[in-house]
């Protein structure tokens, strides 16, 4: 059994803070460096990848790495770095509209139930609340099995799916920041309701909007992965990670490099997002600064 | 709980129903009958009257127990689900000891050794696990541990009770990476607060052994929180096994959903949907009544 001497540490001093928030900066860096040439391949592939996505060439079918294909090819002869570089984009930009959608209704809906509270708050909470009744995923694949696979019926469902998540972090700040002294001022002016809460109250939760979506965009990039896995998304010929992976299963034994180089491009935009987030968190939320 | 359960039906039901194509026409397989074969078709699957009254009275044959037959495969959707959900129940329940097994003993060590290479390591391998997707983790895994060091067996169930474990190995470890992610940093977190508070120093004064400190004291205190994560995962485990099952080719719930929804098998998607939305829900109510267990003080109040 160890001493007590041995194991005891004072509470974390001043120097520990500075130390493992510079740590989490190190780490948000690190995010940020894998997330630039994601966000270059999602915006402008062409300037990662002379070939194009779709080109089938059969002489090369399986090839692996080297030479004039970076990753390879694939069973059809298509080069597997040109399918990542152009599959980001269906991905990335997906993710980043479900989170669009998942604000554009969240927000609104958390700062009237924040804000009103009472009858409205009750009404608005149970619906949402019976939306999370719902395994999230589980849902996404009911609706989109119902209403038509592709990229774009995926997109939408997550959007909706994530509403839940939002109104209630929004409708949490905004219960916080209803009591503050600002808030009665406002008030006191005789400013009306819609002007306190879009133009006073909305700007103080910006800090925890933008942390909660960067962490989103990550499980909405798993989530947009697994629904084109499941050949839900976007579909062939078009490049996507998640197809791609499923693609490649097929063919695991002779040549791994397209479904590893797949799943290794979701794992990194993952873990970008992942890190940017909780670098983010750090820098915004003064509670996790003490920490 | 049951407004919640009649929201979840409501909507099952609802959804599939509104999926265009005409059930009975997929049924047939686009061969050609006459309208009064239909006809009789769509009786036997109650799908005579407004959608309204279809869901009345599908709710009130559900309640009964009576989930109707697949479409497909012509069988009591019950009874499908019956041979299928044993093998889930077995890959869910083999997951979560995995995961709470290596996530708590990790996280304990990581809040007990802060700052030290096993406390990076742990955050790294935490970060890694809630970054993969199942399905890749268990790909990897295939090639790993299947293909390259020819260890386990790759895809399908097994036969006999040995073999069939054998080949849960791998998938359920796929499937815990992100559980033991999640738990291990909710752990080391809530040790990390636990450890800090005044009635550890008293442990301490006391003189007290550190394993006691760390177990008896800080660990149970810190369980709220962690037991909250680690239920609330379950759910996500549900949905990822559906995942992983489609991967390995396992004959699962979740590979049952999957092949329902490729062929637009109705009865099967809804009574499996539910099942596992109610599943869900039921979990959740569970946490909460587990809360009191772990924590005596929310029994008073």
């Amino acid at each position: 059994m160890r001493g007590y001497a041995a194991t005891w540490r004072p509470r974390a001093g001043l120097v520990a803070i500075r130390r493992s928030s510079l740590a989490r900066n190190r780490a948000a860096v690190a995010g940020l460096l894998i997330l630039l040439p994601l966000v270059v391949a999602t915006i402008a592939p062409w300037l990662l990848s002379g070939q194009l996505p779709n080109a089938q060439d059969l002489s090369i079918s399986l090839q692996f790495p080297g030479g004039e294909h970076l990753l390879g090819a694939d069973k059809l002869g298509r080069d597997v770095w040109a399918r990542i570089v152009f599959g980001a984009q269906p991905t990335l930009l997906g993710a980043f509209v479900v989170i669009l959608i998942s604000g554009a209704i969240g927000i609104p809906l958390g700062l009237v139930a924040g804000y009103y509270g009472g009858r409205v708050e009750g009404a608005i909470m149970r619906v949402l609340d019976a939306l999370l009744a719902f395994p999230a995923l589980l849902l996404a694949i009911l609706v989109v099995a119902t209403f038509g696979r592709g990229l774009f019926t995926v997109v939408v469902a997550l959007g909706v799916i994530y509403v839940p998540a939002m109104a209630r972090l929004v409708r949490s700040v905004t219960l916080v920041q209803r009591t503050l002294a600002y808030v009665d001022a406002a008030r006191v002016l005789g400013f009306s309701d819609r002007r306190i809460i879009f133009r006073h109250i909305l700007p103080n939760l910006v800090a925890a909007v933008v942390v909660q979506s960067t962490i989103d965009l990550a499980y909405a990039i798993l989530d947009i992965a697994a629904l084109s896995f499941l050949g839900l998304g976007q579909q062939p010929p078009d490049p996507d990670w998640g197809s791609m992976l499923s693609d490649g299963r097929a063919y695991l034994l002779q040549n791994p490099w397209p479904a590893v180089s797949a799943g290794i491009s979701i794992m990194l935009a993952v873990v970008s997002f992942n890190l940017v987030g909780d670098g983010l968190r750090a820098q915004l939320d003064p509670r996790e600064r003490e920490r | 709980m049951v407004p919640v359960l009649l929201f979840v039906s409501f909507v099952t039901f609802g959804l599939v129903r509104l999926a265009p194509g005409d059930p009975v026409l997929i049924v047939l397989g686009g061969r050609k009958v006459d309208p009064a074969t239909a006809d009789t078709l769509r009786h036997q699957f109650g799908l005579i009257g407004d959608p309204f009254s279809q869901y009345v009275a599908w709710l009130g044959r559900a309640i009964q127990g009576d989930l109707g037959n697949s479409y497909r495969l012509r069988q009591d959707v019950l009874g499908l689900i019956g041979d299928r959900l044993p093998l889930t129940i077995q890959l869910i329940v083999l997951a979560i000891v995995i995961a709470v097994a290596v996530a708590i003993p990790l996280g304990v060590i990581q809040a007990h050794r802060r700052d030290s290479a096993v406390d990076y390591g742990g955050s790294l391998v935490a970060l890694i696990g809630l970054s993969a997707p199942v399905y890749f983790s268990a790909i990897v895994g295939v090639l790993v541990f299947a293909v390259w060091l020819g260890w386990l067996p790759a895809f399908g169930s097994g036969d006999g009770p040995l073999d069939q474990l054998r080949h849960l190995i791998l998938p359920s470890v796929a499937l815990a990476l992100g559980t033991i992610a999640l738990t291990s940093r909710m752990t080391r977190s809530a040790m990390i607060e636990a450890l800090s508070s005044d009635y550890i120093e008293a442990a301490r004064a006391k003189g007290l052994p550190e394993r006691t400190i760390l177990v008896k004291h800080a660990l149970r205190n810190a369980l709220i929180p962690v037991v909250t994560v680690t239920s609330l995962q379950v759910g996500f485990l549900l949905v990822g096994s559906v995942l992983v099952e489609t991967t390995l080719g396992l004959g699962g719930l979740g590979s049952l959903i999957t092949d329902s929804i490729q062929n637009r098998d109705y009865p099967v998607i809804q009574a499996s949907v539910l099942l596992l939305s109610v599943a869900f829900s039921l979990l959740n109510l569970l946490t909460d009544l587990l809360y009191a267990v772990i924590d005596p003080r929310i029994r008073y109040a």
